[in-house]
């Protein structure tokens, strides 16, 4: 009864190491693993439509690289533009030295006054839009063309993934941020700021 | 009736039993190899009497007078007794890996109940399985990471992590620029206006192992690596030893000392059984991916919450995904990659 025991206990052992063993050992390394068992397509059941929701998008498709990134005219304040620029740029001076200007709280801190200004981007010939470096016509939804006339590294890395943040979920279809949704394209550096939190248990826990 | 084929005793208080030729449910043939062992049975298979005698002895033992007591007590109210009930199933329930669904859901049940019994407060909790075809991964961007710390924040929020002790999974570690990955001289718990110049910020947490050694020395199995990579742990299972603390290299483990509390107001409902459901006094927990929010197709919160987009978060076997964008791209590495440990996060710059 006993040795019975014993040998059937052995078994399971054995049963239990040896599967265990060739799960381990089936791939070197993750990668060889990622690579072995990487899908044809997103087969995947999950999808971050529902995370989406209530979201404008436009559909980026630059190189291969299909995404969606939020639609961006609904989300400025005082677009069209033509609304107020209905007349020449010269005519909308400044009547008065003690009245605020249109656009006061715009200030350029965008690389040196040499290489940008407002025309960089915007021009009085047509308001609605944005315009390329060769003047040619840029729409509002797609300002990234505009930033990765320079920035190549960045619009690089950002049309892969690697640069910028996904919205939604991670399942598909992709929703990415654009440029202008975490930099401000006049002043786009981050500014220093405070932690959000300090851990005082981990002090007293140190002393 | 599924009670016969539980893998637990039960105290049957107000169920007639129905007796088979044995213990597992199966009236025909042999019925020997056919039982999956779990829990109490994989220590206590021995013949049906013998095991039933030593059930109850042991039962006895442990909940004592208390439980039994009070659950065939007259006197005391259904609501007690069925808290009486939970208890005694939750106590002696299997391992988590061995459950089968309809046991997993069960118990499921019987957690949102005990909350809303002691609470009055609903909440949703989960045991969704790993999806096919699915096995997540995560990279880092250090030139990106300013140190606002806004991930932890997220993280403890979701998590449900103990407020007194300021548990935290994720940690920011503030490098001398030029000392390279310095972490014993490097601070992670700063706090002046970031980032400071001179320096850059990394972040850590449980990297989930490919070939995690947290896993290889649990005691009691309960800790594992899930289908979809993430290593998790049965709360319920764990016996406190922190023998998996040890293991792991990288300080993700985190141990519950006292008995974790978070205000009743701030309590996330939706919750994951393997994920941020409630803990207990003496065991261990840790960054979980945010499996109730992966599982369903959603970025971690401290993904969501980074205002850097330093974190990216995605399926390693979807080529189209951005993680393996970076993986295939840019020059990543891994924190201690000689140990063999294969973890699933990288970092990368750019």
């Amino acid at each position: 009864m006993t040795t019975k025991l014993i040998l059937r206990l052995m078994a399971i052992c054995l049963f239990v190491v040896s599967c265990k063993h060739e799960e381990k050992h089936k791939y070197h390394t993750v990668v060889d693993k990622i690579v072995a068992e990487t899908i044809e397509s997103e087969n995947t059941t999950l999808t971050s439509e529902i995370y989406n929701e209530g979201i404008k998008t436009v559909t980026v498709n630059e190189d291969g690289y299909d995404f969606l990134i939020p639609e961006r005219k609904s989300q400025i304040a005082s677009y069209n533009c033509t609304e107020c620029h209905t007349e020449p740029i010269e005519n909308l001076k400044q009547h008065q030295l003690d009245e605020k200007a249109a656009h006061w709280n715009i200030k350029l801190v965008h690389a040196s006054a040499e290489t940008m200004n407002c025309a960089t981007c915007h021009t009085s010939s047509d308001m609605d839009n944005l315009h390329s470096l060769t003047n040619s016509t840029i729409d509002f939804n797609y300002s990234y063309k505009v930033c990765s006339q320079c920035h190549q590294q960045e619009f690089k890395d950002w049309k892969g993934g690697a640069h910028g943040k996904q919205l939604g979920g991670w399942a598909p279809p992709r929703l990415s941020k654009t440029c202008v949704n975490c930099h401000n394209p006049h002043q786009p550096a981050f500014e220093k700021r405070w932690p959000v939190r300090f851990n005082t248990q981990k002090v007293k826990e140190r002393k | 009736m599924s009670n016969e084929n539980k893998k637990w005793f039960s105290l049957n208080l107000n169920r007639s039993k129905k007796t088979d030729s044995c213990g597992c449910g199966n009236n025909s043939g042999s019925c020997s190899d056919q039982k999956e062992k779990d829990g109490y049975d994989q220590i206590m298979d021995v013949p049906m009497d013998r095991r039933a005698a030593f059930k109850k002895i042991t039962a006895g033992f442990l909940i004592g007078a208390g439980a039994v007591n009070s659950s065939c007590s007259v006197i005391s109210g259904d609501e007690s007794k069925e808290k009486a009930n939970i208890e005694w199933e939750e106590y002696f329930k299997g391992n988590y890996k061995l459950m089968t669904n309809e046991e997993k859901d069960k118990t499921v049940d019987r957690l949102t109940r005990s909350y809303e019994l002691r609470t009055g407060k609903n909440l949703s909790m989960s045991s969704k399985d790993a999806e096919e075809d699915v096995l997540f991964g995560y990279a880092f961007n250090i030139s990106k990471c300013q140190g606002y710390m806004d991930c932890v924040n997220a993280c403890v929020e979701e998590n449900n992590q103990d407020r007194a002790t300021e548990m935290q999974y994720i940690r920011i570690h503030e490098m001398d620029e030029g000392k390279g990955f310095n972490f014993e001289e490097s601070d992670d718990n700063y706090y002046h206006e970031v980032p400071a110049d001179g320096h850059f910020y990394m972040g850590t947490q449980c990297f989930h192992c490919d070939n995690p050694p947290c896993v290889e020395v649990c005691p009691v199995q309960a800790t594992w690596k899930e289908k979809d990579g993430i290593v998790v742990i049965d709360y319920d299972w764990c016996i406190g030893c922190r023998y998996c603390m040890a293991a792991c290299p990288y300080d993700g483990r985190r141990f519950n000392w006292k008995t974790p509390e978070v205000p009743e107001k701030e309590v996330n409902k939706k919750q994951h059984y393997l994920g941020n459901r409630l803990r207990k006094k003496g065991v261990m927990e840790k960054c979980t991916f945010c499996i109730q929010r992966s599982r369903e197709g959603q970025n971690p919160a401290c993904v969501e919450a980074c205002p850097t987009g330093s974190r990216t978060f995605g399926n390693l076997l979807d080529p189209k995904s951005n993680i393996r964008w970076i993986l295939d791209n840019k020059k990543v590495f891994r924190l201690k990659e000689d140990l063999g440990t294969e973890p699933k996060f990288w970092y990368y710059m750019d």
